[in-house]
């Protein structure tokens, strides 16, 4: 049947080809890419309000204004290509992991200088990155090392700065977006980073491969650690409860970007759409929010199941849809070194 | 037959086992690791013209290789984050020692020896730390582990040592990883890569960096002219639209040059520089990109780009008499000359990153 429908592929002119890149990467960017900024930016939006409207740690306005904020950070944190990653603002909207301890380092410097950055958002947009955006915020919000930290008002201050900061770049990122970058995607060329359809079809694939290998082997991995020595308090965002909530909602949105890729194969996009399934009903069973059950060997085994279900997506992703989209690499350019 | 292999195991840790040269082996150029048709991942010794004279079975994929300067002994690195390394026998392909990291450490595929071939010299993670290591191993005496010291940076990659035999440069790469959670890269926002030149006790004499806005310019892979010049390929992990130079020559006590092609070479290379080396008469750098599908060609007087091949999967390249020498993942073999780029030799496997050059002694 592979065979027929390859041969098949063979008799279509290239230009049909083209056509169908179009369509493709029309449909993502207006079903997937500017919805989900549009989204952030009226959330990252109600956050800042919220802060200003009460800037107490335990205020419970500002605890769901900084979740929902946050839920709409996940579910674009695959996009990561153009807009987000002009001046870094991705890496400032969200450093984790944060393997040497550079966010807490960055927030006690801060206060303990009171530096008056967080009363200018051209000044705290230069701070270091690893005090800005949500796991700076988080720290401030839920870490109990920061609660008693310097002064009540410089605390209050900084949690407005950060907030202000965050908005600021998921505006800046979704007006890249509407203003510039959703041309350069869709129409491939000399004033396009991509050549051509296949180059911005690719990006996109990249973003499903690369966003999946970041939920499995970074979001998951790092907690796992090794069967000898699992590292629960290395799960991300553990202290304000997100870590599995992050999986659920990275996966929810590749699934949907996986659903739009494989749209004219219908056999490769109900494979892909089964995986999916199948590693959200995991997740969703695991009940364990910080997976903090990897500290046991049974807690550990169930969310090796859950990583185990992602990396089958990510060999379909390899071995199905790479092939279909025509994406597929060579033996050193594939994984390089 | 186990009798004599052990014997000879115990005489080859006692360095007392007559040893083959490798022009007894018929004087292979370079090593290099490949997939082979069977499945099996091998270490093979090729000549410049692309002939294969042995190929050795290797327990998983490889990546590169140090040849010993004098006898015909090859160590053969796992692919990071390996953490074990076989010293083998190029000449009956048996294993002469296996290196294991120690806790806490792992591999990350290249290393090389001192001069008189007493020492080796591997590129390792201290993981917990996020510390580049260069672990000291003992070729005169079964490659015992006899100490290590800081890289001088993050992840060291490739490392070689300077012709005066007493310095060795290192490509920090700069970027963090950790074995919990595979390649994946942790430190991409904050890396500084750099590029260091250590004593072998392991003092910094020296120590350049890509400038703050290349910070995400990640030097990996080296070479050394016979006069000290380095020439160093890098990867970029900054933002796709842009294309900056990845390859750059430097002389110690001088600041660094950058080399780039024209806008729309450049950009094929998709930030990606797999090797370079310098051509046999030393006038010409060259670095690969097996993601671009391009070999790009310098002239090191003027740092001109003087040429682009498209060669599918490129990535292995090391001098040859006439030039320089290329393999690819598709298995071919070939040479760059004065007129161009021409394929000497196909052969029936897929060739890894590297050519490593065999010492001629």
């Amino acid at each position: 049947m592979r065979l027929i429908a390859c041969l098949l592929a063979l008799l279509i002119p290239a230009t049909l080809f083209a056509q169908d890149r179009a369509a493709t990467l029309t449909a993502i960017t207006d079903a997937h890419i500017l919805p989900s900024f549009a989204e952030l930016t009226v959330r990252t939006e109600a956050l800042k309000t919220a802060t200003q409207k009460d800037c107490m740690p335990a205020s419970p306005d500002l605890q769901t204004a900084f979740h929902a904020a946050f839920d709409a950070w996940i579910a674009v944190s695959h996009l990561r290509f153009g807009p987000t990653e002009e001046q870094d603002r991705a890496f400032a909207l969200a450093f984790w992991p944060d393997t040497k301890g550079f966010t807490p380092k960055t927030l006690s410097a801060l206060i303990a200088a009171e530096d008056p950055a967080v009363n200018d958002p051209d000044a705290f947009a230069s701070v270091s990155i690893a005090g800005r955006g949500f796991f700076a915020l988080e720290a401030m919000l839920y870490d109990a090392k920061f609660a008693e930290q310097g002064s009540a008002p410089y605390r209050c201050a900084l949690i407005r700065a950060i907030a202000a900061d965050i908005d600021a770049n998921a505006d800046a990122i979704r007006a890249d977006w509407q203003q510039d970058y959703t041309a350069k995607l869709t129409a491939p060329g000399p004033n396009s980073p991509y050549r051509s359809g296949d180059e911005a079809v690719q990006e996109l694939f990249k973003a499903l491969a690369t966003g999946l290998q970041f939920t499995a082997d970074t979001r998951l991995g790092r907690p796992m650690g090794t069967f000898d020595r699992p590292r629960p308090n290395r799960a991300e965002a553990r202290r304000s409860g997100r870590a599995l909530r992050h999986v659920v909602l990275s996966l929810t949105a590749l699934r949907d970007l996986a659903a739009l890729l494989a749209a004219d194969h219908p056999d490769v996009a109900a494979e892909l759409d089964a995986g999916f399934a199948h590693a959200l009903d995991r997740a969703e069973k695991l009940n364990d929010p910080t997976f903090a059950g990897v500290a046991d060997p049974q807690g550990r085994f169930r969310v090796e199941t859950l990583q185990q279900a992602i990396n089958d997506i990510r060999d379909l992703t390899a071995t199905r849809l790479g092939p279909t989209l025509d994406v597929a690499a060579g033996f050193n350019s594939l994984d390089g070194d | 037959m186990t009798k004599r292999r052990a014997f000879l195991a115990g005489l080859a840790a006692t360095g007392l086992a007559p040893r083959t040269s490798w022009a007894e082996l018929g004087a292979p150029d370079f090593l290099s690791a490949a997939l082979f048709p069977d499945g099996s991942y091998r270490l093979a010794g090729l000549r410049a013209a692309g002939e294969i004279l042995f190929s050795l079975p290797l327990p998983a994929r490889g990546h590169a290789a140090a040849a010993h300067p004098h006898r015909a002994e090859a160590v053969a690195f796992a692919r990071r984050p390996g953490t074990f390394a076989l010293v083998i026998d190029c000449t009956t392909g048996q294993e002469l020692a296996r290196l294991t990291a120690p806790e806490g450490r792992h591999f990350y595929g290249h290393g090389t020896f001192s001069p008189d071939g007493r020492l080796l010299f591997t590129t390792e993670n201290d993981y917990e730390a996020g510390i580049g290591i260069i672990g000291l191993w003992d070729a005169a005496n079964g490659y015992a582990r006899l100490g290590e010291f800081n890289s001088g940076g993050v992840g060291p990659h490739d490392m070689a040592l300077m012709p005066d035999g007493a310095t060795l440069v290192i490509a920090n790469g700069g970027i963090e990883t950790h074995p919990d959670t595979g390649r994946a890269k942790l430190n991409l926002p904050v890396m500084r890569p750099n590029l260091s030149y250590l004593d072998l006790t392991g003092t910094v004499l020296d120590q350049i960096e890509p400038p703050s806005e290349l910070h995400k310019n990640s030097i990996r892979h080296l070479t050394v002219r016979a006069d000290g010049l380095v020439g160093f390929a890098m990867q970029w992990q900054g933002n796709t639209a842009e294309h900056p130079p990845l390859l750059g020559l430097h002389r110690r006590g001088e600041p660094p040059r950058l080399l780039t092609a024209p806008e729309t070479d450049q950009r094929r290379l998709n930030g990606y520089a797999g090797s370079v080396a310098f051509s046999h008469n030393g006038r010409t750098a060259a670095i690969t990109s097996p993601r671009g599908g391009a070999l790009h060609l310098f002239d090191v007087a003027s740092g001109a780009f003087t040429a682009a091949h498209m060669i599918e999967d490129v990535c292995g390249l090391g001098p040859s008499p006439d030039g320089l020498i290329f393999t690819a993942g598709t298995g071919a073999v070939g040479q760059l000359t004065g007129t161009g780029a021409s394929v000497s030799a196909q052969a029936k496997c897929q060739w890894d990153n590297h050519l490593v050059p065999v010492p001629h002694t």
